[in-house]
């Protein structure tokens, strides 16, 4: 706020105020399938569209480009991929899923035509390179979510 | 106002709506949307790649999803298009079918998909619209779109057991209408003989509105396809045309009611349909249109707004509804669908009402078809802080 | 007895106690009444207080006072308690009906876990049989155990599961030396796999007894994926994850609505006043919408006013700023403050415990918060003026 304006705005404040609503989500389908087989067989599994034969993680119920139901052509990817970008998350935050600073990379999984996004741990930053290999490492709990898989880690 | 100012016309060549229902577990947020769009494509006999431009629409804050129109185009079929998303609260989905217009009529796309949805099991629909109120002062105070102010003004209007009496018997008549459409979210069997039970012992929400008055909870999606009047012409043998719409709003005015009844000012849902009437020459409103699709919150919105919707006076509306002329067979048949009480997925809802009036002129509604001859449909969207939408629709392009 | 969706009214509430949550009832005192109408209905009476729950069947109509009341047909009340009707829509249409504080009614469902009808058929044999395919070897690491599975009455015997080598083999018959035992009726043991006991419930009743090194009882639920009877089996799992967002805001007041809030903490309600048209606005707004101009002029208007509508709130929505679901009934009114004319009215809760006496017309006068911060509580509420 300037000089000027100092007088006329002594009234107005900021008031610290919250936005809470309880919501739930509903994975449908396709995603339960791709969540129960990572929390039950520690699979990660995708769908391939044989129109244009790209393979997709997560699964979907529709290939976006080229509107072919892909619902039940599932494909079982490996549980290592490659690192495909990552970035370095310095700040922390309540909604997020590490303390900062962590390292967040997406991952493109052996058998995949798209890249997930996810932490990638036991490594320095100034160590993560793109290409680099990594395996999925699974979360000992339960949690209905893609953290089903706890991280990604470098393949030694 | 700018009737009959369109560069061309548009009529709309494509219908799809999924089931309303109160759950949806088996599909995320862009598969349902997807069984709606494809159903369109497959109603206009059209594939994804004649689309010019997608619209996308549905509430704020009502499934927390951020960027929805992004994570949907799985499902809607824009990717790589140009893709819009409009949300206008309650109106999000005939908001929809203005702007759709507006694109189609202006020259730059002649032909437009837009899908509109909601899930609302996903989300807490009285919490997100609680929302929209000032969060230092109206947050704490407002009750969602809950409201027992319509059914107070009707009570003291026209007496407490003739203005309950016409609402039940309202709400009793749009869930037989329900029941003949496959697509309803909610039909209970609900039978006259009801009507003074239910009256007593429908659990209250807000002062005389009763939960059996409110609209549900739905989960579902509704698309539809706009054309210009060429490639209409070209590839439908039934469009509807759009004649004209006209939107509606005030400030934001939840708290303002005056001691002094006769101080009330012109709601919307009276502005609208008189600026719409006189510009297209509309003298008689209820003899002109042979359905009227309104959006109906609750049934004593739903039989209170029949008076302002067609311009009547005194107590016309509630005689329409006692001597049951709103019944699909009846003189001026409302809410053949069964209306938004019967099933509500928000940001669908008032594309629902053009989509269910679109079918009605093409005699294409099946079980719940109004007899003779539909030439002229009317179709209302509500929402928010009280605005309006209305949109008229034709079967023939013989209006000047 | 008159069985619905392959289940009795009579079974919902035998299990009703032992599907008790304590977590889901903190602070509850309430008494809740059913009346089942109907072949295989009755009276029955819930009493939840200081973390226990009470379910009595009576034997007439004498519920003796309580806090809600739950009326519906047999069939109805059955096909909700499964999940075979959708227990809003029952509630709407009139066939289950709901009197008293309706917000008791609402949290039934956080108190007691839901009902699962017995599953005809399934034996702790048809269970422990599959326990070979349902065993984790990456949960089992290098554990080097054996669970001894004992079972009485019909239905039971004695098995022996073998966990070894990140492998698991079932035996009939116990061995010696078992690293821990289960011991339970065949019946509940069925139950306690398909969640109709809670383990916790069953072991402090007695009913589940682990014998032998407790530290391995409790890594053994992890061991084994959850069984699936056949049955639900047909239908696949559709996850559902429930939460509640809540993000931290910052609210800009303005200078309009900072200066009205302030001038709550010395007890003055402010309006401003449009320059054209002059109507007031309480809370004030920067703009007159219907003039487009700006309103800059201040007058102090009320305190006391004349109701002119009031909403009475009977359905609890949730509290934006916690998530949190609202105490009903409340009572929000709008006012027309003294000074102010025809719309220039404003908005506040009625006072609680006088809900019932307020009407239209009625003079009320706010009842200012000891401490004030400039906020909407600042006034508590509004009470009538006598």
């Amino acid at each position: 706020m300037n000089q000027d304006k100092g007088e006329k705005y002594k009234d107005a404040y900021v008031v610290d105020g919250k936005l809470a609503l309880p919501y739930q989500y509903f994975a449908g389908t396709v995603g339960s399938k791709f969540l129960i087989a990572l929390r039950d067989k520690r699979e990660i599994l995708g769908v391939r569209c044989d129109t244009c034969g790209k393979v997709y993680v997560p699964p979907r119920q529709v290939c976006e480009k080229d509107f072919e139901d892909l619902g039940d052509k599932w494909v079982m990817l490996g549980n290592t991929g490659v690192v495909t970008n990552f970035t370095i998350v310095h700040k922390d935050d309540k909604h997020r899923p590490r303390k900062a600073p962590y390292i967040l990379a997406m991952i493109k999984l052996d058998g995949a035509d798209t890249a997930i996004p996810h932490v990638l741990e036991m490594v320095q930053p100034e160590n993560v390179e793109i290409g680099m290999e990594v395996k999925a490492v699974f979360s000992s709990e339960p949690t209905n979510t893609i953290l089903d898989i706890d991280h990604f880690e470098p393949v030694l | 106002m700018a009737a009959n100012k369109k560069n061309r016309n548009v009529a709309i060549i494509g219908i799809g709506q999924t089931q309303y229902s109160s759950h949806r577990e088996d599909v995320n947020q862009p598969e349902m949307i997807n069984e709606a769009v494809k159903l369109a494509l497959q109603d206009a006999n059209l594939t994804k790649d004649d689309i010019d431009c997608f619209m996308h629409g549905n509430m704020e804050l009502f499934e927390m999803v951020h960027q929805p129109d992004l994570w949907h185009v799985l499902g809607t079929g824009a990717y790589g298009c140009s893709e819009f998303r409009l949300t206008t609260g309650g109106t999000t989905g005939i908001t929809l079918v203005c702007a759709a217009d507006n694109l189609v009529a202006s020259g730059m796309y002649d032909i437009v998909l837009a899908v509109g949805f909601e899930k609302l099991q996903e989300g807490h629909t009285t919490g997100g619209i609680t929302n929209m109120a000032d969060p230092l002062w109206g947050r704490m105070l407002q009750t969602g779109a809950l409201t027992g102010t319509c059914a107070a003004d009707v009570i003291n209007e026209f007496g407490e057991d003739r203005a309950r009496r016409a609402a039940m018997k309202h709400r009793i008549i749009m869930d037989q209408h329900a029941s003949r459409n496959p697509n309803s979210h909610r039909s209970f069997g609900l039978e006259m003989d009801q009507l003074e039970d239910l009256m007593e012992n429908s659990p209250r929400l807000v002062g005389d509105l009763r939960l059996i008055h409110m609209c549900s909870q739905s989960d579902g999606a509704c698309a539809l396809i706009f054309a210009c009047e060429k490639k209409a012409k070209e590839l439908s043998d039934k469009p509807v045309w759009i004649r004209d719409h006209v939107t509606t709003h005030r400030e934001e005015t939840l708290w303002m009611y005056p001691l002094d009844l006769s101080q009330k000012e012109e709601p919307t849902h009276r502005k609208a349909p008189r600026e719409l009437f006189e510009r297209n020459g509309i003298d008689k409103p209820v003899e002109y249109f042979d359905v009227f699709e309104m959006y109906d919150p609750s049934s004593w919105w739903g039989m209170d707004w029949i008076r302002e919707f067609f311009l009547l006076e005194g107590d016309e509306h509630i005689r329409m509804v006692e001597n049951e002329d709103i019944r699909i067979e009846g003189k001026m048949p409302i809410c053949p669908s069964g209306g938004v009480v019967s099933a509500n997925p928000i940001g669908a809802t008032a594309m629902v009402r053009v989509a269910e009036a679109a079918l009605q002129i093409r005699g294409d509604a099946g079980g719940h078809q109004v007899p003779g001859d539909v030439n002229h449909a009317l179709a209302s969207g509500f929402g928010g802080t009280l605005w309006t939408i209305l949109v008229m629709l034709e079967k023939e392009l013989d209006w000047e | 007895m008159a069985e619905y969706f392959g289940t009795t009214v009579e079974d919902i509430f035998r299990t009703q106690d032992s599907r008790f949550r304590p977590e889901g009832a903190e602070g509850v005192d309430v008494v809740v009444a059913y009346n089942i109408s109907g072949a295989g209905g009755g009276r029955w009476k819930l009493t939840v207080k200081d973390g226990a729950s009470k379910t009595e069947k009576l034997k007439d109509d004498d519920f003796g006072g309580f806090t809600a009341k739950m009326s519906a047909d047999a069939e109805t009340f059955v096909g909700v308690a499964v999940g075979q009707l959708d227990g809003a829509a029952m509630f709407t249409s009139g066939k289950l009906k709901g009197e008293g504080d309706m917000s008791v009614l609402m949290k039934l469902p956080m108190m007691f876990t839901k009902y699962m009808p017995p599953k005809k058929g399934i034996t702790a044999a048809d269970i422990l049989a599959t326990a070979v395919e349902r065993f984790r070897p990456d949960m089992a690491g290098d554990l080097d155990i054996t669970v001894g599975y004992k079972l009485s009455g019909e239905g039971g015997g004695e098995w022996t599961a073998v966990i070894k080598d990140g492998k698991c083999a079932l035996e009939e018959g116990l061995r010696d030396g078992l690293t821990v035992t289960n011991i339970a009726s065949a019946s509940d043991y069925v139950d306690l796999m398909l969640g109709k006991l809670d383990p916790l419930v069953a072991i402090g009743a007695g009913r589940l007894q682990l014998k032998g090194d407790m530290e391995t009882a409790q890594k053994l639920p992890k061991l084994f994926s959850k069984f699936i009877p056949p049955e639900a089996s047909s239908g696949p799992e559709l996850i559902v994850l429930k939460k509640t967002i809540s993000v931290d805001m910052k609210y800009s007041t303005g200078r309009m609505m900072g200066k009205f809030l302030k001038g709550l903490k010395e007890k003055k309600i402010l309006a401003n006043k449009c320059p054209e048209c002059g109507r007031r606005q309480v809370p004030p707004r920067e703009i007159c919408a219907a003039c487009v101009c700006r309103a800059e002029e201040f007058v102090e208007v009320g305190p006391e006013g004349v109701i002119t509508m009031i909403e009475y709130v009977y359905y609890a929505s949730p509290d934006p700023l916690t998530g949190e679901t609202r105490e009903t009934p409340y009572g929000v009114a709008i006012i027309l403050l003294d000074g102010c004319e025809g719309n220039e009215t404003m908005w506040h809760l009625l006072k609680s415990d006088e809900l019932d006496s307020f009407k239209r017309g009625d003079r009320i006068r706010p009842v200012w918060a000891e401490e004030r911060t400039g906020n909407l509580f600042d006034i508590k509420y509004f009470e009538k003026v006598r």
